[in-house]
């Protein structure tokens, strides 16, 4: 077997106990790894409490991981969110899963609780549990400079101590495993850190295949104006973003009562590149290096990040949210839903917070103190708490990012059929309603986005599996990582097929979602979106949305999905019939 | 989307990329939908029902482009390589299936090959193609196909070892009477320069994409075009049709000061580059068919470069005008043109041309309309010569 090691690691911190077994060659070559791999590994134990012992917290890289495939050293992590209760997922870049794959593992499954605090330390020869009451309460940075000699590391900071519900884990590198307070899941289990140092080698099964599928994508990424063009993400990240969304009149601002954001220049690309002159600081063997630091390494904000600590909160002062996003980082939360949930807040009380008091706000937040106790809770339990669940700018309890979904329809939609809840990311519908890549699409216009919508998720799912990056996705297609994987494995894998295996992991997560109680009315959207205007200007109107119509696809939608007018599966047997 | 469907089916009878009587465009929202050749239909609707996509075209061009081509590969070749740039970036290669190979009732070949590839051909078929986010999208890779299907014939009958057969040519002879008619110098009309303010910009970009595509200099989705005014740029967006581009202009300030063309043509970088030679108003790119099927003509004998698109530092001339090498976007065209344009034009090594004006539009397109003239000349009477040579 070829692109996989075929083995998983359990860790049991409840016993200590710490076994490989074999992972089914069935399993692998139909789920391939990460998301997929890890969402099948959920079947027996979705039900559970994301907070149970039980609950296992699943570390998964993919096939590609370890080559030289682009944008491929990724894992996924996957449980049970305890922010939206879905299953959950998230993608990270890093060294980390490069290591891990090379310590012989493409999963590491861990279950239990341990009584006091440790950290897991993995190398090609074993694993082993250590004591962390030193390193409890440390901040992310500390933990990692702590624990760097041994490998690279994934750790939490305070806030996944502390259960804070959009805890991320932290990768020693910079990169977030976010969103969904995976954080917290580690944090629950007293788990501080991993750190992994593997030294084996990925081998390929036709190397010139290879060699040609990876020049393939290369030149598309060259080809790609917004991955290597002249003001595309290689040259400012994603901030390049925040001029674009400012044109099209969709950047959320003050909880998305506005889609406007007068002082947004403040912190767009070009203002952050003159403010810092960044340097490029990507994951691990990417070739565009979309992430940015500053001189003295701070890592510099994502284009979500700029938004909603800027606009969402009506802030206007670059160095603010350069602080906020470097104090989350440390503190190990995600800075969407961080910010998000201060804006609802803020608009609850009827006043967003001040730029000079974000820094201690977020600081309660992560150690539970004061106000921070209820802003750890996320948008919606706030929200709803303070009597007011309709300021919960959310879906399924995930807070929404910085596309406002009244500027782009497929975005509207796919933040309600996601199954992780209000996430850009699983359909990514920008790419062609904005970025026009592969192509353009009317962003004010529902027709035909049901499909598109269906399709674009079934391949991020595999996308999400093999592990690679969404971005790579603005210039090269699944075509090129078939070839890749073909190679790779000496399997062959065509781009239909692995949409069949998207498929098959996007209904697998739908299918846990409805046992544990969502339903059709929980793929909609706040009513802020059918009821109020955006900031029409410039030529463009931000109108609501047309509810019956949004309806109206989302029932295309479940037909082509080959569900039920609730959205629910015609067939209760379908898990049994999956690999 | 059945307007969609419609628009992109006349589209292909315009622009002269698909016979008006064996063409076909599918589409599946929650239903299918479909509009062209009800004969057609049978293998479309097979085929479309068992892809993941959202679009298909079955057509079949009108000159039998595909069955010359066909005629002249081995039996026995699973795919065609094309030799153009841009389908060789977007496509890799295109697979074929013959006829012995299919039938309406057992069509898993092509299905497993659509599954694969955006574009394949099908003997007796034409070219089947496919998009998996809009109806447009599949006539994109269908005019791929088509374009790089074209290009690679014509080099074969110019270059090949096997010269053109009386057979061919005869099977050819439509477009032989084309290429003896010059396209027509149609540029006097177009808003005279300076450009300066935004509406006239806009309205002389819109104009002359508009001529390109009439005069069948090129096919709509292959170009860009640009104007350079007050230390900015006024361009066409990535993946906009020349003929469609009202709205799809992105304002780029040389200083970088704002991002939002981040939307721009893949070859913004390259415009630049030749904007900051000086005095330059106007570049207008487009791939016109002949222009790359003669730049891809290579005369060198010892040379040692096997990726010439990638690696070939020479300057080359068609007649005068210089030729160069580069790959698309950041890929090195946007290095290799601005050094030899001084002329006003110059071609990438089987991608296209690129032309400049230092005032509107109408100087560039003249000088691609008669580069191209010349070079469907200079093609006609050597592949006429070949023709001759062989029967003698
Ligand atoms: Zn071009």
């Amino acid at each position: 077997m070829m692109g996989w090691t075929g083995q998983l690691l359990n860790v049991d911190l409840t016993t200590g106990r710490i076994w490989k077994e074999p992972i089914g060659e069935d399993l692998l070559q139909n789920y391939l790894g990460g998301r997929g791999l890890g969402v099948r590994l959920m079947r027996d134990y979705y039900r559970l409490d994301p907070f149970a012992p039980e609950i296992p917290l699943l570390f998964s890289v993919g096939p590609l991981c370890g080559t030289a495939a682009p944008t491929a050293a990724r894992l996924g992590v996957v449980s049970r969110s305890p922010l939206t209760g879905t299953i959950y997922d998230c993608s990270a870049g890093g060294r980390f899963a490069w290591r891990l794959k090379a310590a012989g593992i493409d999963v590491l499954r861990i279950v239990g609780r341990s009584n006091s605090p440790v950290f897991l330390q993995i190398d090609s020869s074993g694993a082993k549990l250590h004591p962390a009451d030193k390193l409890w309460g440390q901040r992310v940075g500390e933990t990692v400079a702590a624990l760097s000699e041994h490998g690279s590391v994934a750790a939490i900071g305070p806030a996944g101590e502390n259960k804070v519900l959009y805890a991320n884990i932290m990768m020693g590198e910079g990169n977030s495993v976010g969103r969904g307070g995976l954080g917290a899941v580690m944090g629950g289990k007293m788990l501080k850190a991993i750190v992994v140092d593997g030294d084996g080698k990925v081998d390929i099964a036709d190397a010139d295949r290879f060699a040609h599928a990876r020049q393939d994508v290369i030149r598309l990424f060259k080809a790609s104006p917004v991955i290597y063009g002249d003001l595309g993400i290689a040259q400012y990240g994603t901030p390049a973003l925040v001029d674009l969304m400012g044109q099209r009149r969709m950047a959320p601002t003050e909880n998305f009562r506005k889609t406007h954001f007068a002082d947004a220049g403040n912190y767009s690309g070009p203002a952050i590149r003159k403010e810092f002159t960044p340097k490029n600081h990507g994951c691990y063997g990417c070739p565009i290096q979309c992430k940015k630091s500053a001189q003295d390494g701070t890592p510099l904000p994502e284009y979500e990040t700029v938004n909603h600590f800027g606009a969402l909160n009506n802030i206007k002062d670059l160095r603010s949210i350069v602080n906020s996003n470097n104090l989350c980082n440390q503190l190990g939360m995600d800075t969407i839903s961080a910010a998000a949930t201060l804006s609802a807040w803020g608009e609850v009380r009827g006043e967003f917070p001040r730029a000079e008091n974000i820094g201690d706000l977020l600081l309660q937040t992560a150690l539970r103190q004061g106000d921070g106790d209820l802003l750890a809770e996320g948008a919606q339990r706030l929200s709803q708490q303070l009597g007011k669940p309709e300021l919960s700018m959310s879906v399924k309890g995930l807070e929404l990012p910085a596309y406002d979904p009244r500027g782009a329809y497929g975005m509207a939609l796919a933040y309600c059929t996601s199954n992780r809840g209000g996430c850009h990311l699983r359909a990514y519908p920008i790419s062609h309603e904005i970025l026009r890549k592969p192509v353009a699409t009317d962003r004010f216009d529902f027709a035909g986005k049901a499909r598109m919508i269906k399709i674009a998720e079934d391949c991020n799912a595999t996308i999400d599996s093999l592990v690679a990056c969404k971005f790579s996705f603005f210039g090269a297609s699944l075509e090129e990582y078939a070839e890749l994987l073909s190679a790779t494995t000496g399997l062959e894998y065509t781009p239909q097929k692995l949409k069949e295996i998207g498929e098959r992991i996007y209904l697998t997560e739908r299918f846990y979602n409805l046992e544990n109680g969502f339903a059709a009315e929980d793929d909609l959207l706040p009513k802020r979106f059918f009821t109020e205007s955006g900031s029409s200007g410039d030529g463009i109107e931000v109108a609501p949305i047309d509810r019956e119509r949004f309806v109206e696809e989302m029932q295309k939608y479940y037909r082509i999905r080959g569900l039920n007018e609730q959205g629910g599966f015609v067939d209760s047997t379908f898990l049994e019939r999956q690999p | 989307m059945i307007r969609q469907v419609r628009k992109y089916l006349q589209k292909m009878a315009t622009d002269g990329s698909a016979s008006v009587d064996h063409s076909l465009i599918l589409a599946k929202d929650d239903c299918l939908l479909w509009q062209g050749s009800a004969e057609l239909l049978p293998l479309g609707q097979t085929l479309i029902e068992r892809l993941n996509i959202i679009s298909l075209v079955v057509a079949e061009p009108p000159l039998p482009i595909c069955d010359v081509l066909l005629g002249r590969t081995s039996a026995d070749a699973a795919e065609i390589i094309p030799q153009d740039t841009e389908t060789r970036t977007f496509l890799h290669d295109i697979p074929v299936v013959r006829k012995d190979e299919f039938s309406v009732d057992n069509a898993q070949s092509i299905v497993d090959l659509l599954g694969q590839r955006k574009g394949i051909l099908v003997e007796g078929v034409g070219i089947v193609a496919t998009g998996s986010v809009t109806v447009e999208q599949a006539y994109i890779n269908y005019s791929s196909v088509y374009h790089a299907l074209f290009v690679k014939l014509m080099l074969q009958l110019l270059a090949d070892d096997q010269p053109p057969s009386a057979q061919e040519m005869n099977l050819l002879q439509p477009l032989w009477a084309q290429l003896g008619t010059d396209i027509p110098l149609h540029c006097d009309d177009l808003l005279a320069g300076p450009l300066l303010e935004k509406a006239d910009i806009l309205k002389a970009i819109d104009q002359v994409g508009k001529r390109t595509v009439a005069l069948k200099l090129v096919d709509s989705f292959f170009g860009n075009i640009s104007c350079f005014v007050d230390d900015s740029l006024y361009i066409s967006q990535t993946g906009a049709s020349l003929d469609e581009l009202p709205g799809c202009i992105d304002f780029v300030p040389n200083d970088n000061s704002s991002t939002a063309g981040i939307t721009a043509s893949s070859e913004l970088i390259a415009h630049r580059a030749i904007f900051a030679k000086g005095n330059l108003r106007t570049i207008l790119h487009g791939h016109p068919k002949f222009s790359v099927v003669l730049s891809l003509f290579c005369r060198e004998t010892d040379c040692k470069i096997t990726d010439c698109w990638k690696n070939c530092d020479k300057v080359r001339y068609l007649n005068d005008v210089p030729v160069v090498a580069g790959e698309v976007g950041a890929g090195g065209l946007a290095r290799k043109v601005p050094p030899v344009i001084d002329c006003g034009i110059a071609v990438v090594y089987g991608h296209g041309v690129f032309a400049t004006g230092d005032e509107d539009f109408r100087q560039p397109l003249s000088a691609m309309i008669d580069l191209e003239n010349r070079c469907r000349n200079e093609f006609l009477q050597a592949v006429q010569a070949r023709c001759t040579n062989e029967t003698k």
